[in-house]
């Protein structure tokens, strides 16, 4: 007896500490990893609430360690003193923010917009085009990717300049469809290729045309994945430096260059610059909470081919 | 994979036909006309611009907006002249025509200027200089420096989708708090590059205040510099990048994951498959598509790094975390050297295109073999 | 009246008195009408700089947007005197200037809130990182995309600009309003001109001096152990570069106060071509001879001297130097050693520009505002020879003042010209910034600017702004000696002048990185300049750079 029962046991035992370990070890990172995620945002708002003292200490914790400080807000027009009056910085982050959202909201709904139409084009009709077939022309979509901006400053100015579309906001939503649209394309090439034929020919039967077909039963179908493509489209385009350095001056300044801008030849005002830096990922920040789950779903769908 | 062959089943049969050769004439004569039309108003434009007529417009906006119309038109007339197969060509021609006219003028241009020695400070303007741009980058260490920096960071891509892939998996298991998790993680893709630069590499890595500075002396690291030894500044540089893009990665691999049939997870499980057994038997080969979609997508990204750089390092310690795109953007911005960094852009363009080429058609052979 | 006036203008006087006083003899003024015009004018004007330099005064951290806001109101009487209210109603200026945290654009934005409010002008911003501004404005010439009508600019782009024609000439009434005459000798003409117009209102002044930290030289406990360790010569503030070599090594593992001391700080991480007056500043020393002008380049062939023994020394010293730095040291840039260092306690000596002096008792990121001294840039006890080739040692060391940027200034694009209203505005807005009172304010507090004026040279009304006296005679002394000095080594106004500055700073530190020998990186820096020289057209580079020489 005694010689049978105990593996028995053992084995139960192990299992149960083995599975103990497996979830132990997950959370351990889990948790970790979320350290290193929120840590870096946690630095950045609170260092906008340091003073310059607190900064040279390397101090971690608010109230414990340092008493916060409205400095980097202040400088902004946006702390609790300075909110009423007047002030010329926060005119000028509120310009940029309004370009910023503008920008990365046409750009990315422009881009959903003929980048679905392509895609879907793409997935269900064979194209011709001299030599060129679908899978040519989805590699000459996706080249425009790879291409390095830096190729296509100096024409890109001249160009614009001769357009009269310096500094103007479609300008830069023209520029910024044009980067995220390969992704978009990407995305929603795999998205319709998932959607079974027999829906729309289904509707076709019924009297209905390619592009009825498309709004009416297509779209629906596909609308988590569009709202995938737009989220990252607008992320990728709330961040975007270079072009927007570039191409505008006065009325179409985005939020990133004002960050890049605060780096200047007297040292740095670490508060400022993470009370612009906190101030321009927040909307982004809730854009994260919010619809996390329709970024996850919507690529989802079109994920196994 | 993008350029694989589109899912047979999955694609309308070839074209309906039925369309009256009248219409046929009436949609040629419509894009004719109106082609002929836009060349004349380019023509007229082209020649104002050229001082060479009074007619014409300030600049060149008018001639976008009669572009538009054309193309406007341009629809109709396949839709007159093709009939079914017209509205089907109607999907793709908004972003052909977009992408073709924001980029047909910038790449004719930039390889003209390729092979100037365009300088913005030269007072005589740019002149032809056939070679000389292609012979300087032979000799130029500077940007094989950079060339050589960009295997390393292409490389580390794979130590990203490791990472991601981990997380990703972790995050697809029963655990609580898992809204949570999934929320923070993607938190890091949120931040511009500008901004980490600043509050990670500048603020974080400072070497008497920062807190990762004050970690590592915590670790033993008695002088901690994170930007003097290449090697060193080469990982700093790296660790921020993977932080801004782990979470792309990740979220596209638990996108594939969750879209995994669950009866064939369950099936193996009632086999009795170790979770180890299941995982390399059947979840890998099963994300293996979406696997290679991250990693050439986050590859081609790569390519393109360059604002961290900038920001952080300026290549320093001596072009050891130079990118090509940093390298360029420096000729080019501090030193005015429009046609010799193009030159470079364009070369770097052509390896690009050839390494893509290779690597796509690698990857698809691989593929094959594995399914 | 006259009692009033010798109190303000006698030193110990507090703050809130003076303020007081002030206001007081203003209100008393109007009150009894007493008192002549001018005497009155003179009065409020005196009255006007003692306010604003208490705005909001010194140790009470930076200004905010609302002072300079204030600031800005209380400087508009030359702009009543020449403008109608209201008069450019509708007119809609440009103004393209650096965005740099809190100063320049953020500072001209706040105080031209009252310009714009009086005038009815209104004015869009252009706003530039300091690495963007070169690269901006090249490409707004070079493709003809000029689409600002003010700029901020520096002495060195006058060439790209006022040669080309882009620029308006300054019309009579500006000069009036601002009062020329009262530049430092070296911003007078021919800086600011071209072929004999004038274009440039100066708002800064630039030249390197030397900090050094007072607690450092004068500890008893270091001069003792200096001593010991068999130092040549007193312990002291190093006043020439062989002696801060010594000092260097000297300090380097000691301790102050629980501190680790560090000698002088080198910069070696390029910084858009401005990291290269940093080295400058080092061989000016070696490299600027008493006999002759050019140090940069001979001004027959515009061949490079950057290879020339002096050089090549000086680039050898930093190569040595940097090991007894701060770990990191490789990747410092000036705006680390200069706000993030020096003036955050480490290291004990460094060379800026005088930002570093203004700011060390008004920037929020300063610590060691009490134990900061100035002087003009080191020298050298042998200097290097151009002509003859040899090393010459000359009675006294040779000091030679890096007169690096020769300062920022406020130009009018030509543009407006076609517009006499906007044309109006702009000189207008233009002189408001540039005024004697305002710019008085500029240079006390953290804006990016230095003394630029005689009138900026007046100890008294610093130290009633609650300067410490010591402190700012020290300072102003530094800055004007540097100004003034008969062997300056002055920047050439040459296009392109950054390019070539950009390139060596990437030689350099590639050079420093690998340990590579001091002649090789200074021979690969003078055939890249070669190089741009050819690229640029050597033909008229030569006779620009002998027509900055003068």
């Amino acid at each position: 007896m005694s010689a049978t029962t105990p593996p028995v046991h053992y084995r139960h035992a192990g299992r149960n500490w083995r599975r103990v370990l497996t979830r132990t070890l997950t959370y351990a990172i889990l948790l970790f990893w979320a350290a290193i995620c929120l840590f870096p945002i946690y630095w950045t708002i609170t260092t906008s609430f340091k003073v310059a003292v607190d900064i040279t200490q390397g101090h971690l914790v608010p109230w414990l360690q340092y008493q916060p400080d409205w400095k980097g807000w202040r400088s902004l027009g946006l702390s609790p003193d300075t909110i009423r009056e007047f002030s010329t910085p926060r005119e000028e982050f509120l310009k940029r923010f309004r370009n910023s959202l503008f920008v990365a909201l046409g750009a990315a709904s422009l881009a959903v917009v003929i980048g679905s139409m392509a895609a879907y084009g793409l997935t269900r009709f064979n194209y011709r085009f001299g030599p060129f077939r679908n899978k040519d022309i989805s590699f000459w979509f996706l080249s425009q990717l790879i291409l390095p901006p830096v190729a296509l400053a100096l024409p890109f100015l001249v160009l614009y300049k001769e357009l009269a579309l310096l500094d103007s906001r479609t300008g830069l939503i023209l520029v910024y469809t044009l980067t995220v649209l390969p992704i978009v394309i990407w995305i929603m090439r795999d998205q319709f290729q998932t959607i079974p034929l027999e829906l729309e020919q289904a509707a076709m039967v019924d009297g209905s045309t390619v592009w009825g077909a498309f709004t009416r039963i297509v779209l629906p179908i596909a609308l988590p994945g569009m709202v995938a493509a737009f989220i990252l489209s607008v992320i990728l385009c709330w961040n975007e430096y270079f072009f927007a350095a570039l191409l505008t001056s006065t009325k179409a300044t985005t939020l990133p260059v004002m960050v890049a801008s605060q780096t200047g030849s007297q040292g740095i005002n670490w508060w400022t610059m993470a009370a612009i830096s906190a101030a321009a990922i927040l909307p982004l920040i809730v854009i994260a909470i919010l619809l996390e789950r329709w970024i996850v779903k919507g690529l989802a769908t079109g994920a196994v081919k | 994979m993008s350029d694989a062959p589109a899912v047979a089943t999955n694609t309308w049969d070839a074209a309906p036909g039925g369309v009256s050769s009248e219409r046929k004439r009436l949609g040629r004569l419509i894009i004719a006309a109106a082609t002929l039309a836009l060349f004349a108003m380019l023509l007229v434009q082209a020649l104002h611009t050229a001082d060479r007529i009074d007619t014409g417009f300030a600049n060149w906006r008018p001639i976008l907006y009669i572009y538009l119309i054309w193309a406007v038109v341009l629809a109709v007339g396949l839709v007159v002249m093709r009939g079914e197969l017209g509205h089907r060509a109607l999907f793709i021609l908004p972003a052909v025509l977009f992408t073709v006219s924001m980029v047909v003028f910038p790449t004719i241009f930039g390889l003209y200027i390729a092979f100037t020695d365009w300088n913005l400070s030269s007072t005589s303007g740019r002149n032809f200089s056939g070679l000389d741009n292609l012979r300087k980058l032979v000799h130029d260490k500077f940007f094989w420096t950079a060339m050589e920096n960009m295997v390393y960071y292409v490389l580390s891509v794979l130590v990203q989708f490791a990472i991601a892939f981990l997380l990703a998996v972790l995050l697809n298991q029963e655990i609580r708090g898992r809204k949570f998790f999934r929320v923070v993680f993607l938190l890091p893709f949120m931040l511009s590059p500008v901004a980490v630069s600043w509050m990670i590499g500048k603020s974080m890595f400072e070497t008497r205040f920062g807190p990762a500075a004050t970690l590592a002396r915590k670790l033993g690291w008695d002088q901690p510099a994170f930007f003097t030894d290449p090697w060193i500044a080469r990982l700093s540089i790296m660790s921020m990048d993977w932080w801004v893009w782990i979470p792309f990665m990740m979220i596209l691999l638990l996108a594939g994951l969750q879209a995994l049939p669950h009866e064939i997870l369950e099936s193996a499980r009632v086999d009795g498959a170790t979770a180890w057994q299941s995982f390399w038997q059947m979840t890998f080969p099963l994300l293996l598509p979406v696997s290679i979609t991250a990693v050439v997508l986050r590859i081609i990204f790569q390519l393109k790094i360059a604002d961290i750089i900038i920001t952080v390092t300026s290549g320093a310690p001596g072009g050891a975390t130079d990118s090509v795109t940093s390298f360029i953007y420096r000729e080019y911005r501090d030193r005015s050297n429009v046609g010799y960094g193009t030159a470079l852009a364009e070369f770097y363009l052509v390896v690009i295109i050839v390494f893509m080429t290779v690597l796509l058609w690698l990857t698809n052979k691989w593929m094959r073999r594995f399914t | 009246m006259s009692d009033l006036k010798a109190t303000m203008l006698k030193k110990p006087v507090n703050r809130r008195t003076a303020l007081k006083a002030a206001t007081g003899a203003a209100a008393s003024m109007y009150a009894f009408g007493v008192a002549g015009k001018s005497y009155q004018r003179a009065l409020a004007q005196h009255d006007i700089r003692a306010q604003i330099l208490q705005i909001p005064g010194v140790g009470a951290g930076q200004p905010t947007d609302a002072d300079m806001q204030r600031v800005g109101e209380l400087c508009l009487e030359p702009t009543r005197a020449n403008v109608q209210p209201g008069e450019f109603n509708g007119v809609e200026l440009t103004f393209m200037g650096l965005n740099n945290q809190n100063l320049h654009n953020i500072v001209f934005r706040a105080l031209l809130a009252a310009w714009v409010e009086y005038t009815g002008a209104t004015i869009n911003w252009i706003d530039l990182a300091q690495a963007d501004y070169n690269p901006r404005l090249q490409q707004a010439i070079a493709t003809g995309t000029v689409d600002f009508d003010i700029l901020e600019m520096g002495a060195p782009f006058e060439g790209d600009v006022c040669g080309q024609g882009l620029a308006s000439v300054m019309p009579d009434w500006v000069k009036d309003q601002i009062d020329m005459d009262d530049y430092v000798g070296y911003l007078q003409a021919p800086v600011g001109t071209w072929d004999g117009n004038t274009y440039r209102i100066s708002i800064d002044g630039d030249a390197h001096n030397f900090n050094y930290r007072t607690d450092v030289f004068g500890s008893e406990d270091l001069a003792a152990e200096w001593a010991a360790s068999g130092g040549e010569g007193d312990y002291g503030v190093p006043r020439t570069w062989q002696q801060v070599k010594a000092m260097n090594s000297f300090l380097y593992g000691k301790e102050l106060d629980g501190q680790p001391l560090y000698g002088y700080l080198d910069a070696p991480k390029p910084w858009g071509g401005f990291g290269f007056y940093f080295l400058g500043s080092r061989a000016s020393a070696y490299a600027k001879h008493p006999d002759s002008k050019a140090w940069l380049f001979d001004p027959e062939t515009m061949a490079p001297y950057v290879n020339n023994p002096a050089w090549v020394r000086a680039i050898g010293e930093v190569a040595e130097n940097i090991p007894l730095l701060p770990p990191d040291q490789i990747n410092a840039d000036p705006n680390t050693t200069g706000f993030s260092q020096f003036l955050a306690g480490t290291g004990s000596m460094c060379t800026w520009w005088g930002d570093v002096g203004s700011n060390a008792k008004t920037n929020d990121s300063s610590i060691i505002g009490d134990v900061v001294g100035f002087d003009i840039l080191p020298g050298s006890v042998d200097v290097y020879n151009n002509a003859t080739g040899e090393w010459d040692t000359p009675a006294e060391p040779n000091y030679s003042p890096n007169e690096a940027y020769i300062g920022w200034g406020v130009y009018v694009m030509s543009s407006v010209d076609s517009d006499p209203v906007k044309q109006k505005a702009a000189w207008s807005a233009a002189a408001h910034l540039g005024g004697k009172d305002l710019s008085l304010w500029t240079v006390a507090y953290p804006s990016g600017f230095q003394p630029s004026r005689n009138s900026h040279f007046n100890i008294e009304e610093w130290v009633n702004a609650g300067y410490d006296e010591a402190f700012i005679q020290n300072y102003l002394d530094s800055e004007a000696n540097s100004y003034n000095h008969p062997n300056a080594a002055i920047e050439p106004r040459i296009p392109g002048i950054f390019q070539y500055y950009s390139i060596a700073e990437d030689e350099l530190q590639r050079g420093w990185a690998d340990g590579t020998d001091a002649q090789t990186i200074a021979d690969n820096i003078a055939a890249a300049w070669e190089s741009i020289t050819d690229e640029i057209g050597r033909e008229s580079q030569v006779a620009l750079y002998q027509a900055s020489l003068g």
